[in-house]
């Protein structure tokens, strides 16, 4: 059943198809078998009639060779019959019973009654199907023959009024005998049998013809369907060449009509799309040479930005002692203009010495950040890695940045691990590095309070060959924990637009990771922040490794 | 001949300001930090006071902020090495000279003789 229930839902085709060839096969096989009813109905009771017709003229004429009981006159009679292929046999006997006469003179005559006695009243005929011995189905047909008794008069009978006929008849009238004959079904049952086979012809006939007018109507209706569903089934893998065929007027046509229309609009849409998505990618990849242009620039103001802190630091830092150096010599030369040299004191003579030494080391100590500013620039413009000793690193860039410590009111604690183990490194670039993390502390920070630096030695584990820690601790506001993980990425920024570029730290994190190094923050909100800068200690310092860093710094 | 204050962090200004001034007759004092600056200001009952802009626990603006109300007869004269929002936040407050360092003697001559004027003649 399921079979047949998917067989059937398959296909449009099957949906109607096998249900119309159903309906049609049962109906031809009810109206067939109908017909074959009212048929086989038909030829009986025209064999009755005949029977009948045929009993009643017999049993009018026998009445008198019953009453006499002559077997001459009666088989006489049963001569007749002879004509009539389909009586099997016929029989006449008296009122009780005894065979006057019989068509079959050998055989012994057929059982007429279960009891062998039948009474049949007058004008009445019995009749019954029965099989003989020999399986035949035979009619058999009994009567009464009948004779007239003396007559009654209507007074005699006591009637007054009118007494239907056929009561006198009754009255007037007596059983004396009775014939039976026996008609044989054969050419009634061939009779059906041809007639049969005509209907099954007919019926299969009608069956085909009907289910090859359903196939054609079915096919036509689900062939244009099908094509629309193969054109469809297309358009959903991409090809958009075929079209639906346009060549009928009626529903599926203007079906067919629409879908084309729709896969031309789909066509056109799918081409824009592919178009748009073609000027989208081209966009993306300018826009995406733009930004890391953009970028590109960021870093290097981010750079210059370094530069210009330390330019104004370094400025802070110069112009106290030019200032002393002018000051000093100018008032020297003011003192020896109005000096008499024949009265010069000794004390006088101490003055003018305190005087030109303090030029002489204020001249050096111009001449030591002239220098340290020229290293940082040199060594910034480079990319070549050198032995750095950190702690020299960090005491140099605090006195770019002290003086902008000191007005800030910001103490700087530095506690150093001696005879640090060197790493390979930039020394500008570290510098750099460095300078972002304590201007960073500094901008974090509060009036009076204090940024630690610290250096140490991580010393080697296993594998690891031992690593230089450098830590920067502030007291500051600290680092919310939802901008924690944000805290490298370029262009993230917790100051004020236009303050700060938000590259320090992405641009610090950068160069620690070309160094082979990490950074590492841990802050409180409120407490503070530390900044850990870890720098792998290379003692033997392949030269592959060197390559490899210098490579990816450019 | 007038009373003098000194505030500034560097020492070699200090000492020239301290020595140039004194050569010129004036009775010279220093401080290293703003916060000790006013407070000898506030002691001392000076004519004049050169203050640097950058400084340590008080800065110029501080200074000049506390000077203005509590000694508002003392003159004031500023000095910085680069301009910047604290400069420009003092000059709101009144029109103070300011030299910017390196400077000429001539010039802080110049610009203290201009103001010791009316102490001169006092």
């Amino acid at each position: 059943m399921n079979f047949l229930a998917k067989l059937i839902k398959s296909r449009l085709r099957n949906r109607f198809i096998l249900p119309i060839s159903a309906l049609l096969v049962a109906s031809t096989f009810v109206i067939s078998g109908y017909l074959l009813q009212r048929q086989s109905e038909g030829f009986r009771r025209e064999l009755e009639t005949s029977g009948e017709t045929m009993i009643r003229m017999l049993a009018i004429n026998a009445e008198s060779g019953v009453l006499f009981e002559s077997e001459y006159v009666l088989d006489e009679l049963l001569q007749v019959l002879t004509p009539f292929e389909s009586v099997e046999c016929a029989l006449v006997s008296n009122a009780d019973g005894l065979i006057l006469s019989s068509t079959d003179k050998n055989e012994p005559p057929i059982i007429l009654h279960s009891d062998g006695h039948l009474h049949v009243d007058n004008n009445d005929i019995h009749k019954e199907y029965i099989i003989n011995e020999e399986g035949e189905e035979l009619l058999m047909l009994t009567t009464s023959v009948v004779t007239r008794k003396g007559t009654i008069s209507r007074e005699s009978l006591g009637i007054t009024g009118q007494v239907p006929t056929d009561e006198l008849d009754k009255q007037q009238t007596e059983v004396i005998g009775h014939i039976t004959i026996c008609l044989s079904l054969e050419y009634v049952n061939q009779a059906i049998s041809e007639g049969r086979l005509a209907v099954i012809i007919l019926a299969l006939f009608v069956l085909v013809v009907g289910i090859i007018i359903i196939a054609i109507i079915v096919n036509a209706v689900t062939k244009p369907i099908t094509e629309l569903v193969e054109v469809t089934d297309q358009v959903r893998q991409g090809d958009f060449s075929r079209k639906a065929g346009m060549d009928r007027t009626d529903e599926l046509g203007h079906l067919a009509r629409t879908f084309n229309l729709m896969i031309d609009s789909l066509q056109q849409s799918r081409d824009e799309i592919e178009k748009y998505n073609r000027t989208l990618e081209e966009k993306i990849i300018q826009r995406t040479e733009q930004l890391e242009d953009a970028q590109a620039q960021l870093v290097q103001s981010e750079k210059l930005s370094a530069i210009g802190q330390l330019a104004a630091g370094v400025a802070h830092e110069l112009n106290n002692p030019l200032g002393g150096i002018l000051g000093y010599a100018q008032f020297t030369i003011e003192k020896l203009r109005k000096n008499n040299p024949k009265k010069t004191t000794s004390k006088e003579i101490n003055s003018y010495l305190k005087y030109v030494g303090d030029i002489e080391a204020q001249a050096r100590r111009c001449k030591t950040i002239v220098q340290n500013l020229l290293k940082f620039s040199r060594s910034s413009r480079s990319v070549d890695f050198e032995d750095v000793d950190l702690n020299k690193v960090i005491k140099e860039t605090i006195t770019f940045v002290e003086h902008q410590l000191k007005i800030n009111q910001i103490e700087i604690e530095c506690t150093f691990t001696e005879n640090l183990e060197t790493v390979q490194g930039n020394y500008g670039q570290l510098q750099q590095v460095f300078t972002n993390l304590i201007i960073n502390a500094m901008h974090a920070s509060e009036s009076g309070q204090t940024i630690r630096v610290q250096s140490r030695f991580s010393p080697p584990v296993g594998e690891f060959s031992g690593a230089v820690e450098i830590l920067f601790i502030d007291e500051g506001h600290g680092v919310a924990p939802e901008n924690m993980k944000k805290i490298f990425e370029p262009f993230f920024t917790t100051k004020e637009i236009g303050k700060g570029t938000g590259l320090g730290l992405s641009v610090s994190y950068g160069i620690i990771r070309d160094h082979g190094g990490e950074i590492q923050i841990s802050s409180e909100l409120g407490q503070g922040t530390t900044f850990t800068i870890v720098l792998p200690v290379q003692k033997n310092s392949p030269t592959a490794d060197k390559q490899k860093i210098i490579s990816e710094s450019t | 001949m007038a009373r003098i204050l000194i505030i500034d962090d560097s020492p070699v200004i200090r000492s020239l300001l301290t020595d140039f001034l004194s050569d010129l007759g004036h009775d010279v004092e220093s401080r290293d930090n703003g916060l000790d600056g006013i407070k000898r200001a506030k002691e001392i009952d000076f004519d004049l006071c050169i203050c640097d802009t950058h400084l340590p626990r008080a800065n110029g603006f501080d200074v000049v902020n506390d000077l203005a109300h509590s000694r508002p007869d003392i003159k004031l004269i500023f000095t910085d090495s680069l301009p910047d929002q604290l400069s420009e936040k003092i000059q709101q407050i009144g029109d103070y000279p300011c030299l910017r360092k390196p400077f000429e003697l001539s010039q802080l001559k110049k610009v203290l003789n201009s103001m010791l004027k009316g102490i001169e003649t006092r």
